[in-house]
């Protein structure tokens, strides 16, 4: 979620400066995935994770969090959310689905639908967030600052003043906010007139039928709680991502609901001073159950294996306002109604753990008292994958999708839908590539092997497949294995710790041969030195001798050179005006008689 | 050329790099005292999350994009070896065979675009060890020990919160290498909840587990700049 660092500044003025902000957050809290500078203020990304998604995505959330975290002042905003006494109110509200836990609404008159105040508009637009109308701005500023999703209906378009919770009809079509028409089936849940309008999809995203228009004027606030898997199912099912869907599908606790209410019934009085407000009507059939949560001093270092006393928990729930009772080394919470995370020891053991900072924890290997076996499978794999190399067989591992088989996947980011049947098919494609820098690679013949996972109808099986462009072998890993000993076991062995993996280019390369027909006294080494000192910097590979024959008295050398450029694609001409050079010094040197080159 | 040394012995094949750190991986812990385990590719849900405390209809689940089987209701690609770590806790605990610590690599799959980083394919380290009081700080020096094996022992290692499903507490690893800190994978305490599922008892044993990036430690290590390149069947990454 973005987070303004001005905004998080209202609640707590001594915050540290951005960077250092940002780095607590990271190490006691959540991941900072960016920060931003946007004019005097610098916006934070933070990576919010289901567990703290019921309380941080919020300003006010992290706001508490970061104070307690640092024990620096917290401005508790609400005595200043006050509105005028209010009047009764004909508002009528009904929950017939018992999805929704919690509706709250609000009938305010004589509002004046205009441009937000300046500090909506910086504050929305600072998360990246657009100034819409001064109501619509209240909504989205309650839902960033507390948390709760929040919706305004026109009042004049509610029918009787009834509003209904309840669960779609199968076929039943809402046009959304922005116009895009959606069909609704029984498991969704609308709010709906009593001409049985549906205005809104519960939780997800409000209808255009009772839109804010700009000359409305009596408007009916809702703040309400939903079931979250419904929420996310619906969502799901009609593939709808809002801000309202990404809080209450992760939960959200039904009294900040009430919080909510207040907080955005206070800024429509800022903004609409003349507005006159009627009572809140609550539906609210099952309150949520103050929550308690033990836990021992003693597990609590035994799960972090960091000694933690009494004392620095004490110190700990003090600055997180929680109470708490202590007995004989175990605590006793209540918990926050929004901190739905906290349900277990093991959930206090992370609280305390990243509040004090797993730096603190002091890493040890543990010995224990455990037998390990040989895992017959990767014994299996070692041994076929030794013998294959000590054939000859060089190793690749290929794609696990292909365009055909027998086995699919429902959905795939790639158009390669199936699983592969055998591992043949991706070897005679890697063969086939090989092949070509088969010059390059310094091979004559290109042999690999994979040994991979197949999958047919009937299931998986581990696979061996080796071969060369003439033909490839593939077996079942427990076929090519029928010869390993009992007794095989792993060797230890090392590899070069320092190697370093040199990209190849992506440009064509050209390999160049060169035989020279010499005396038998010159050595090869005097051959390669001429080739070394004229061949230029162009040269990937070689010289390399790769052949040699006696014959009258005279000997035969052939090198080859590859010629490749990390920038560019090299060209005929100037690689055999290279050879050319080669060629010339050789012959210059009086060494040969004969130079080939091709 | 240096880096293809190895060829100049025309007899013997050349060892994919992945095998390579495989190699070394599983020496690593195998001399800690883990348990080499293997597990399928298709899992079923039940392995893949439900076990490991990912309910259904959960947001949790958006943490990875999965592949889903046709035909074959409730079952998937793996999205994590996590799976192969429940298996074989279950079967120690039906075997009685607590303490133990297990170790496993394998593919996974995960349903998104790919690029330089990111593969629809790529295999991850799972380890995990139960006991009576097995903690956070035996994780930190398993792991520790495990980075400065694997990267030298110069690397650095924090731990950052986070959330997984299956973990309380949920951390981060990170492991500064030249200079940088790089987002290593995520680990935590075993959930009570996974430790049930499995059959065994929270109130007697607990312990941690980790799933980390492999490919991502072969690229660090040796330089190899796309994850792609190592899954093209192309015989000029074999240079370890």
């Amino acid at each position: 979620m973005k987070i303004s660092y001005n905004w998080l500044k209202w609640y707590i003025p001594e915050a540290p400066k951005a960077e250092k902000l940002a780095d607590i957050v990271t190490y006691h809290l959540a991941e900072v995935e960016s920060m931003e500078k946007k004019g005097d203020d610098t916006i934070f990304d933070i990576n919010i994770l289901p567990n703290r998604a019921h309380d941080l995505l919020s300003h006010q959330g992290v706001a508490r969090e970061i104070a307690s975290l640092l024990d620096i002042k917290y401005i508790d905003p609400t005595p200043k959310y006050k509105i005028p006494e209010s009047k009764s109110t004909k508002l009528i509200k009904t929950i017939e689905s018992p999805k929704c836990r919690r509706y709250m609404g609000r009938v305010i008159r004589n509002i004046k639908i205009g441009p937000s105040p300046d500090w909506v508009k910086n504050h929305l637009e600072s998360i990246g967030q657009r100034s819409i109308n001064n109501i619509v701005d209240a909504t989205n500023i309650v839902m960033y600052d507390c948390g709760q999703p929040a919706h305004v209906f026109d009042l004049s378009k509610v029918k009787n003043l009834k509003l209904t919770v309840r669960n779609a009809k199968k076929g039943e079509k809402i046009t959304l906010l922005g116009g895009v028409e959606k069909t609704l089936d029984e498991t969704m849940m609308v709010i709906s007139d009593d001409l049985g309008n549906a205005l809104d999809i519960a939780g997800i995203k409000g209808g255009n039928y009772a839109e804010l228009t700009k000359d409305t004027k009596d408007i009916i606030l809702e703040c309400a709680n939903f079931n979250p898997v419904s929420v996310r199912k619906t969502a799901q099912a009609l593939n709808i991502f809002t801000d309202a869907r990404k809080r209450f599908e992760n939960d959200l606790s039904p009294e900040r609901a009430a919080y909510g209410m207040q907080e955005l019934s206070a800024l429509i009085f800022e903004m609409c001073p003349e507005a006159i407000f009627e009572d809140v009507v609550d539906v609210y059939p099952e309150k949520q159950k103050v929550r308690k949560l033990s836990f021992s001093v003693d597990r609590i270092s035994s799960i972090l294996g960091l000694k933690v006393s009494e004392k620095e928990i004490e110190e700990i729930l003090k600055r997180y306002l929680l109470k708490y009772e202590l007995k004989k080394g175990v605590f006793e919470i209540i918990v926050p109604p929004m901190r739905l995370d906290l349900a277990i020891e093991e959930d206090m053991a992370e609280e305390i753990g990243r509040i004090l900072g797993y730096d603190k924890v002091k890493g040890n290997i543990p010995k224990i008292n455990f037998k390990p076996k040989v895992n017959e499978t990767y014994a299996k794999i070692s041994w076929a994958r030794n013998k294959l190399l000590a054939d000859g067989y060089s190793e690749v591992m290929t794609y696990t999708f292909r365009d055909k088989g027998e086995v699919e996947v429902m959905q795939s980011a790639s158009d390669k839908k199936f699983l592969r049947t055998n591992l043949t098919d991706g070897l005679k494609e890697s063969i086939k590539l090989n092949q070509l820098n088969a010059p390059f690679l310094g091979i004559e013949k290109v042999k690999v092997f994979e040994i991979g996972t197949a999958f047919k109808k009937g299931g998986e099986e581990m696979h061996v497949a080796f071969g060369d462009k003439k033909n490839v072998t593939e077996v079942s890993l427990n076929d090519f294995c029928k010869d390993m000993p009992k007794d095989f076991s792993l060797e230890p062995r090392s590899s070069n710790l320092e190697a370093k993996f040199k990209m190849w280019s992506l440009f064509p390369f050209i390999a160049r041969d060169i035989a020279v027909f010499v005396s038998e006294n010159v050595k090869s080494a005097e051959v390669s030195k001429i080739i070394k000192e004229n061949m230029g910097d162009m040269v990937i590979k070689g010289p390399e001798l790769f052949d040699e024959f006696k014959k009258d008295g005279k000997i035969s050398y052939a090198f080859r050179l590859v010629f490749q450029s990390y920038e560019r694609t090299l060209t005929d001409t100037e690689v055999n005006e290279i050879m050319n050079k080669i060629t010339d010094k050789i012959k210059a040197k009086g060494l040969a008689g004969e130079v080939v080159n091709n | 050329m240096s880096e293809y040394k190895k060829k100049k012995d025309n007899h013997h094949g050349t060892e994919h790099p992945l095998s390579v750190l495989a190699n070394e991986v599983y020496q690593t812990f195998v001399d800690m005292g883990f348990e080499i385990v293997t597990g399928p590719e298709l899992e079923s849900e039940w392995y893949n999350f439900d076990v490991l405390n990912v309910p259904k209809d959960h947001p949790a689940r958006d943490m990875q994009d999965t592949f889903w089987i046709k035909d074959k209701k409730d079952y998937v690609l793996r999205t994590h070896t996590t799976s192969v770590t429940a298996r074989a806790f279950e079967k120690a605990g039906k075997e009685g065979k607590l303490p133990a610590a297990f170790i496993s690599i394998g593919k996974v799959f995960r349903n998104e675009a790919t690029d330089a980083t990111h593969e629809m394919q790529f295999f991850q380290i799972d380890g995990a060890m139960v006991g009576e009081n097995i903690s956070v700080a035996d994780m930190k020096g398993v792991l520790t020990h495990f980075y400065k094996k694997m990267l030298g022992d110069d690397v650095e290692i924090e731990f950052r919160p986070s959330f997984f499903p299956f973990t309380e507490p949920s951390i981060e690893v990170h492991a500064k290498f030249k200079g940088k800190w790089l987002e290593m994978g995520g680990s935590g305490m075993l959930h009570p909840n996974v430790l049930r599922n499995i059959g065994l008892d929270p109130a007697k044993v607990q312990g941690f587990a980790f799933g980390h990036g492999f490919d991502r430690i072969a690229m660090v290590k040796w330089g190899i700049s796309d994850v792609r390149l190592l899954y093209q069947g192309d015989l000029r990454l074999n240079q370890i």
